[in-house]
C-alpha cells in the first residue's frame, strides 16, 4: 500500500455513507484534494494538428497564415472545443446484486453499489469541470436513463438514475449497447462499470458496436474479492444469482478449477477489450473507491499526453 | 485368521466406524447457503474435477472408516493364530496349576502393594492365568491342585514300619488311593471361558494356606495323570517357594516333569517367594530370618494334678543372623502364663529353654508356646497336650507278697515310686500277680515293673508285649527266682521276644583286690542316669552289688538292636540294659529290687531318683505320641463293652464340635478316628463309658518344623537339577503370563502401525482434498 492510498476511503467507511450523492461528493473531494491539477483542464482549446481543407470545411477554421505563406488552404483542428461527453453505463443486472457472507459482521458495498458510487463520482467530478454527464442503468436493456447535461445540479438527475429500482435481469451486452449507442446524440467517452458476467461474444460486439460509433470506451471491470479469492470453506450450497443452477459442495475443492475459470475469464475480458481499443480497468469492491478513480484518471491522463 | 480377545468390545466398537458416512451426511444438510454470481466458474471448475474429487473423497471416507475400526480392532486385542489352528478350531490346551501351599508359603513379602505372602502371590499369578486363557482363543481345560491334598493322594513311599519321609510326615488326612488323586484337584479339567472365569476365580480365592510340608514330587506325579492320553498342547505351572528342602533332592519331581517335556508339555517353574527387588532371573539362596519352635516337650516328671512338670522348648534360629532376647509367650490352656527369654541363638543353631508347669485338675490339658511374629508366623506356635492324671498309675508285678518285707521287691519299688506325703511324685504303684497282665487293660498305665517274677505264660506275656509294641515301658528286675532258660525260651526267645538279652545264670560280684575301693555301679552315657555322671557321686558309689544275674557270654546282640546300657558293674558287666520294641521300651536290672543281692534299696537315695527318671523315661515314650503332626489321623482306642461307641472330638482353634463313631478293627478292637487334622493346636477327644462316667483324651498337632528353613535353592543348582528339561523360570509377582504359550500371536502392535499409516494417509489426503482449513495471515 502507498503512502498515497492511506488517504482512500475504504469501502466499509464508504458503505456506511447512506447516500449516493454524498458518497460520491465524499470521494471526489478526496480525489480532488490529492491532485495538483485537473487532467481535464485546458484540453479543449489545445491545437492538435493541421490537415487540408476540403469541401464543406468550417471556413472559420482554415489557418490563413499558412495559406498567406503557402497558398494552399490548412484546417487547424484542435482538442474538442466543447467540454467532455461523460456517458456512464452501469451494470444492474442480478449478477451485480452479490453480498458477500462477510457482510453480516461488518457493512461493505455490493458490486452494484461499488459501481453506483464509481459511476457517481466520475459524473460529479465531470460536472465539476463543465463536462456533460449522462446516466444509464441496464440489464437486459436500458432500465433507465439520464441525457448528458454539464449542470452541476445534474448530479441529483444521475444519483436518482442510479437508485431507481432495478429488474435484476441477466445483462445482454449487445442489444444495450447497440441501443446505447445508437440514442447517444454525440461522440463521448462511454464509461461502463460492470461485472461482465454474461456472454462474452455479445459484449465484445457490443464494445465494437461503441467504438464504430466513435465513442472513446473505458470499462471498470467489478468484481467481489469473493469472486476473486474463493475463500469459502466447508460445506456449502452455492445458489446462481443469474443462472438457474445450484451446486452443493466443498469449495476448498474446486477453489483451483475457480481461481483457473476466473483467470481465463479476465484474461478472455482484457482481450476482448484490448480489440475494441477499451479502456479496461478491474476493480475488486474491497478496493477504495477513490484509489480506483485516481487510478483511472491517472491512465486517462497518460492516453491523451 | 485373526481373532479377538475382547469380542464384545469389537461389537460395541464396530458401529463406530460408520461414523464419518454419517458426519459426512450430516455435513451435507448443515451446509450453508450462498447466493453466488459466478457460476459459471464453479460449475466449470466442478465439471473439470469432479471424478477426482469424487475418487479423494470417497477414498478419505473410506480411510477414516478404516481409521476407526482399526482403533476398535486395537482396544478388542486381535491375535494372529496360525493356519492350523483354524482348521483344528476347538484343540484343547490343557493346563495343570499346582501350587504349593506347604505353610513355608506364608512367608511375608513387602511387595508394592502392601505385605503379602507366597501363596497371595501365586493365588493372584493363577488369576491371571485364568483371564489370559478365558481371553485366548482355543479351548483351555485348566486344572488346579494343591501340593498337600495331591501328595495325600499319590503317597505311597511311606515306610511300613510306621517312620515318615520328610514329605508324608504330615499329609492331610484324606489318604485316597491313586483312582481317587484326580479328585482331589481343586479345579478339574475346567473349561476356561469368560463366563465361568467368575466360578473359577472364585475356586482360587477359596484355597487356602494349609499347615502341611508337602513337596511338589507327588503333586507332579499326579499331574502326569491330567496328561495322560493327551496328544495336544499343554503346560504345567508349578507355583512353588523353590525351597532348598524340597527341591535340592528333587530327582524324583525332575524325572516326572522330563517325562511331561518329552511328550511336549510346556513347564513353568513360577517363583512365588523372591524378594521384591530380587532380580528377576535369579534365586537368591542365601538363608533367610525365621525363628521357629522345633520341640515343645515334657521332660520328666509324672503328669499328675499339682505336681511340677518340666518342659523343654527348643527354638531355631534359621536365619543368617544371631537374635537376642527373644520372648516366649507361654500359655497353659490358653491362660498365659509368665514367659521366657531366651538370650541369644546364633544363626543355624537351637536354643532350649526350660519351664515348669502344673496344673491342679485332672484331665486334657495344653501347653502352648509362641514366637514373636516374623515372617514365617506358622512355626511360631507350638502346642503339647498332657493328661494329666489325679495319680498316674504303675504296675508292679510280683509272684507273692514275701513274708519279710525286707525282702520284698514290690515294696521296695513301689516306695521307691510313691515315696509318701513328703514328695508327691503322682505315682501310684498297683502291685498285682502274674495273672493282671491277662486280665488289666494295660494301657493305662503309665509303665508295667516285673519283680523277680519266676515264670509268665503266654496269655501273660502278649499283652505285655503288645503293651511294650504300643509304646509302653516295661521294667524286668532279676532275682532269686528268676529262671535264666525259662526267661530265655518265653521272653527273649532268640532276640524277638521283649526280653533285652539271654541270661546265664545268677553269679556273685568278686571283690577286686585290686582296687578294693572301686564303686560296683558304673552309671553309663544315658538320660536315666545322667543326674549320676560327670562327678563322682557318693551315693552310686555307695550301692553295693553281691549278686546279679549274668547275660550269655556268647550272646552279641545284633547292630539294629537297638541295645543300650545304663548301668554297669565294675567288672564291665552289664547292670541294667534297655532295648526298643516296637514304640515302646523294655528294660532289665539283672539285680534284685529288694536288697536282697545289693544294697541299693537300702536308704540309699540313688536308689529312688534313678527309679523314678526310669519311670519318667518311659511314660515319656507313651506321652511323645500325642503329640503329632498335622494331617496325620486321631485314633481313639476303646474297650469294646466297657466305652460308648460315640466320641465327640474338639477341634482347633475354636472347639468345632465332629462327632465320630467308633468302628471294630481288624483286630476286634474298637477304634474312633478322627482325621480332620489339618490345623495345628489342641484337640480333645470325649467319650462316655457304657456306665455313663466321662472320659477325655488330649493330643496336640504340629506343624513339621523341617518346613521352617526358608532358604532357596540357587539357581544354578535348579539349573543342574533341572538339566535336560526345558523349562520357564518365571516370577509370580512379575508374571505376565506369555501371549506365545496361549495360541496365538498379538497383532497389537502390527495394527497400530497400521492404524498410524492410515492416518498419516488420512491427514495427507485431506489436505490434498483441501478439507484441512486454510491458514489465515494478519
Amino acid at each position: 500500500m502507498t503512502p498515497a492510498s492511506k488517504r482512500y476511503l475504504p469501502p466499509e467507511a464508504l458503505a456506511r455513507i447512506g447516500r449516493l450523492e454524498l458518497r460520491a461528493r465524499t470521494v471526489v473531494d478526496g480525489v480532488l484534494a490529492g491532485m495538483h491539477k485537473s487532467p481535464y483542464k485546458g484540453n479543449s482549446v489545445e491545437f492538435l494538428q493541421h490537415r487540408e481543407y476540403t469541401p464543406g470545411d468550417d471556413l472559420r477554421r482554415v489557418d490563413w497564415k499558412v495559406w498567406g505563406r503557402q497558398d494552399r488552404l490548412y484546417i487547424k483542428e484542435f482538442e474538442d472545443e466543447t467540454s467532455l461527453r461523460l456517458f456512464l453505463l452501469v451494470d444492474g443486472s442480478a449478477s451485480m446484486d452479490y453480498r458477500p457472507p462477510r457482510f453480516d459482521q461488518a457493512p461493505g458495498l455490493t458490486k452494484f453499489d461499488y459501481a453506483a458510487t464509481l459511476a457517481a463520482s466520475l459524473g460529479w467530478l465531470g460536472l465539476s469541470q463543465g463536462d456533460a454527464v449522462g446516466c444509464n442503468v441496464f440489464d437486459d436493456r436500458v432500465r433507465t436513463s439520464v441525457p448528458a447535461r454539464t449542470s452541476r445540479s445534474h448530479l441529483g438527475s444521475i444519483v436518482g438514475c442510479l437508485e431507481q429500482p432495478r429488474q435484476r435481469q441477466p445483462s445482454d451486452f449487445r442489444s444495450v449497447f447497440r441501443s446505447v449507442g445508437e440514442t447517444l446524440p454525440r461522440r463521448g467517452l462511454v464509461v461502463i462499470f460492470s461485472d461482465l458476467f454474461g456472454d462474452r461474444n455479445d459484449l465484445a460486439k457490443g464494445l465494437q458496436l461503441l467504438r464504430q460509433r466513435g465513442h472513446d470506451l473505458a470499462i471498470f471491470h467489478v468484481l467481489d474479492d469473493d469472486e476473486l479469492d474463493f475463500p469459502f470453506d466447508g460445506p456449502t450450497r452455492f445458489e446462481g444469482l443469474e443462472l438457474p443452477e445450484e451446486l452443493t459442495c466443498n469449495p476448498r475443492a474446486l477453489r483451483t478449477g475457480y481461481l483457473e475459470a476466473v483467470e481465463a475469464f479476465l484474461s478472455d475480458v482484457r482481450g476482448r477489450a484490448a480489440a475494441a481499443r477499451c479502456d479496461y480497468q478491474l476493480v475488486r469492491t474491497g478496493q477504495p473507491v477513490d484509489a480506483a478513480l485516481v487510478n483511472f484518471l491517472a491512465r486517462r491522463s497518460r492516453i491523451r499526453n | 485368521m485373526p481373532t479377538f480377545d475382547f469380542t464384545s468390545l469389537l461389537w460395541w466398537g464396530l458401529p463406530l466406524a460408520a461414523a464419518p458416512v454419517v458426519i459426512h451426511l450430516i455435513n451435507l444438510l448443515r451446509h450453508r447457503v450462498v447466493d453466488w454470481a459466478a457460476m459459471e466458474f464453479l460449475l466449470a471448475s466442478q465439471r473439470k474435477y469432479r471424478t477426482q474429487i469424487l475418487l479423494k473423497q470417497l477414498l478419505l471416507l473410506l480411510l477414516r472408516i478404516l481409521a476407526i475400526a482399526g482403533l476398535v480392532a486395537m482396544l478388542a486385542q486381535p491375535r494372529w493364530t496360525s493356519a492350523l489352528t483354524s482348521l483344528l478350531g476347538g484343540r484343547r490346551t490343557i493346563h495343570v496349576v499346582l501350587l504349593d501351599d506347604s505353610f513355608s508359603m506364608g512367608e511375608t513379602f513387602a511387595d508394592a502393594g502392601g505385605e503379602t505372602t507366597a501363596f497371595s502371590r501365586g493365588r493372584r499369578m493363577v488369576e491371571r492365568l485364568l483371564e489370559e486363557l478365558a481371553a485366548t482363543p482355543g479351548r483351555h481345560e485348566l486344572s488346579l491342585g494343591r501340593f498337600s491334598r495331591l501328595a495325600a493322594a499319590t503317597d505311597n513311599t511311606a515306610p511300613a514300619d510306621g517312620t515318615t519321609t520328610p514329605e508324608s510326615a504330615d499329609l492331610p488326612p484324606e489318604t485316597p488311593q491313586d483312582s481317587e488323586s484326580q479328585q482331589l484337584f481343586d479345579l478339574r479339567g475346567e473349561l476356561v471361558t469368560p463366563q465361568n472365569l467368575a466360578r473359577l476365580r472364585q475356586a482360587v480365592g477359596d484355597c487356602r494356606l494349609s499347615a502341611f510340608a508337602a513337596g511338589p514330587t507327588a503333586a507332579v506325579r499326579a499331574a502326569a495323570a491330567v496328561f495322560a492320553g493327551h496328544d495336544g498342547g499343554g503346560a504345567i505351572w508349578l507355583v512353588t517357594d523353590l525351597r532348598s528342602r524340597d527341591w535340592l533332592a528333587a530327582e524324583d519331581t525332575v524325572a516326572a516333569l522330563e517325562q511331561l517335556a518329552a511328550v511336549g508339555i510346556d513347564i513353568h517353574l513360577v517363583d512365588a517367594a523372591a524378594e521384591t527387588d530380587e532380580p528377576a532371573t535369579t534365586t537368591d539362596p542365601s538363608p533367610r530370618p525365621n525363628l521357629a519352635i522345633e520341640q515343645l516337650e515334657m521332660v520328666g516328671g509324672v503328669p499328675a494334678s499339682d505336681v511340677l512338670l518340666p518342659w523343654e522348648v527348643t527354638v531355631r534360629n534359621l536365619g543368617p543372623e544371631p537374635v537376642r532376647d527373644v520372648p516366649l509367650v507361654i500359655r497353659e490352656d490358653e491362660s498365659e502364663r509368665p514367659g521366657v527369654q531366651l538370650d541369644q541363638i546364633l544363626p543355624g543353631d537351637s536354643t532350649v529353654a526350660r519351664f515348669e508347669s502344673r496344673f491342679p485338675n485332672a484331665g486334657g490339658h495344653f501347653v502352648e508356646v509362641e514366637l514373636p511374629v516374623d515372617r514365617l508366623v506358622a512355626d511360631n506356635r507350638r502346642t503339647a497336650a498332657v493328661e494329666v492324671v489325679d495319680e498316674a498309675d504303675v504296675l508292679i508285678i510280683a509272684a507273692a507278697p514275701a513274708v519279710d518285707s525286707s525282702v520284698d521287691d514290690a515294696f521296695y519299688l513301689a516306695t521307691a515310686l510313691d515315696p509318701g506325703a513328703a514328695a508327691a511324685t503322682g505315682l501310684r504303684p498297683r502291685i498285682e500277680p502274674p495273672r493282671a497282665l491277662a486280665t488289666l487293660e494295660l494301657d493305662r498305665f503309665d509303665s508295667v515293673w516285673l519283680v523277680d517274677v519266676p515264670r509268665l505264660d503266654a496269655t501273660e506275656i502278649e499283652p505285655l508285649e503288645n503293651y511294650a509294641r504300643r509304646g509302653g515301658g516295661v521294667v524286668f528286675f532279676t532275682g532269686p527266682a528268676t529262671q535264666p532258660e525259662l526267661v530265655n525260651q518265653t521272653l527273649f526267645r532268640d532276640g524277638s521276644g521283649i526280653f533285652p538279652a539271654p541270661l546265664a545264670d545268677a553269679v556273685d560280684l568278686l571283690t577286686d583286690q585290686r582296687n578294693p575301693d572301686a564303686p560296683d555301679v558304673v552309671a553309663e552315657d544315658h538320660p536315666v542316669v545322667a543326674i549320676l555322671r560327670g562327678r563322682r557321686n557318693p551315693f552310686l558309689d555307695a550301692v553295693r552289688i553281691d549278686r546279679y544275674m549274668a547275660i550269655q557270654r556268647s550272646y552279641q546282640p545284633p547292630p539294629d538292636s537297638g541295645l543300650r546300657r545304663l548301668l554297669s558293674l565294675r567288672n564291665q558287666a552289664p547292670l541294667a540294659i534297655e532295648k526298643p520294641f516296637g514304640e515302646g521300651l523294655a528294660v532289665v536290672i539283672l539285680t534284685t529290687a529288694a536288697p536282697t543281692w545289693n544294697s541299693w534299696a537300702r536308704n540309699n537315695p540313688s536308689w529312688v531318683v534313678v527309679m523314678l527318671e526310669l519311670e519318667g523315661q518311659l511314660a515319656r515314650l507313651r506321652r511323645r505320641r500325642e503329640n503329632l503332626l498335622v494331617g496325620e489321623p486321631l485314633t481313639l482306642s476303646l474297650t469294646p463293652g466297657v466305652d460308648r461307641i460315640d466320641v465327640e472330638f474338639l477341634l482347633p482353634p475354636d472347639g468345632l464340635l465332629v462327632r465320630r463313631t467308633a468302628e471294630i478293627t481288624a483286630a476286634g478292637g474298637l477304634q474312633a478316628q478322627l482325621t480332620e487334622t489339618a490345623t495345628p493346636g489342641g484337640y480333645t477327644a470325649r467319650w462316655q463309658t457304657v456306665t455313663g462316667e466321662p472320659l477325655e483324651r488330649v493330643a496336640a498337632f504340629n506343624v513339621n518344623p523341617a518346613e521352617s528353613a526358608l532358604q532357596r535353592i540357587a539357581q544354578p543348582q535348579l539349573a543342574r537339577l533341572m538339566a535336560g528339561v526345558p523349562y520357564r523360570y518365571e516370577r509370580a509377582d512379575q508374571l505376565e503370563p506369555d501371549s506365545t504359550s496361549r495360541g496365538g500371536s498379538s497383532l497389537v502392535r502390527p495394527l497400530l502401525v497400521l492404524l498410524l499409516v492410515i492416518l498419516l494417509a488420512e491427514q495427507l489426503l485431506g489436505y490434498l482434498v483441501s478439507y484441512h482449513p486454510r491458514r489465515r495471515h494478519g
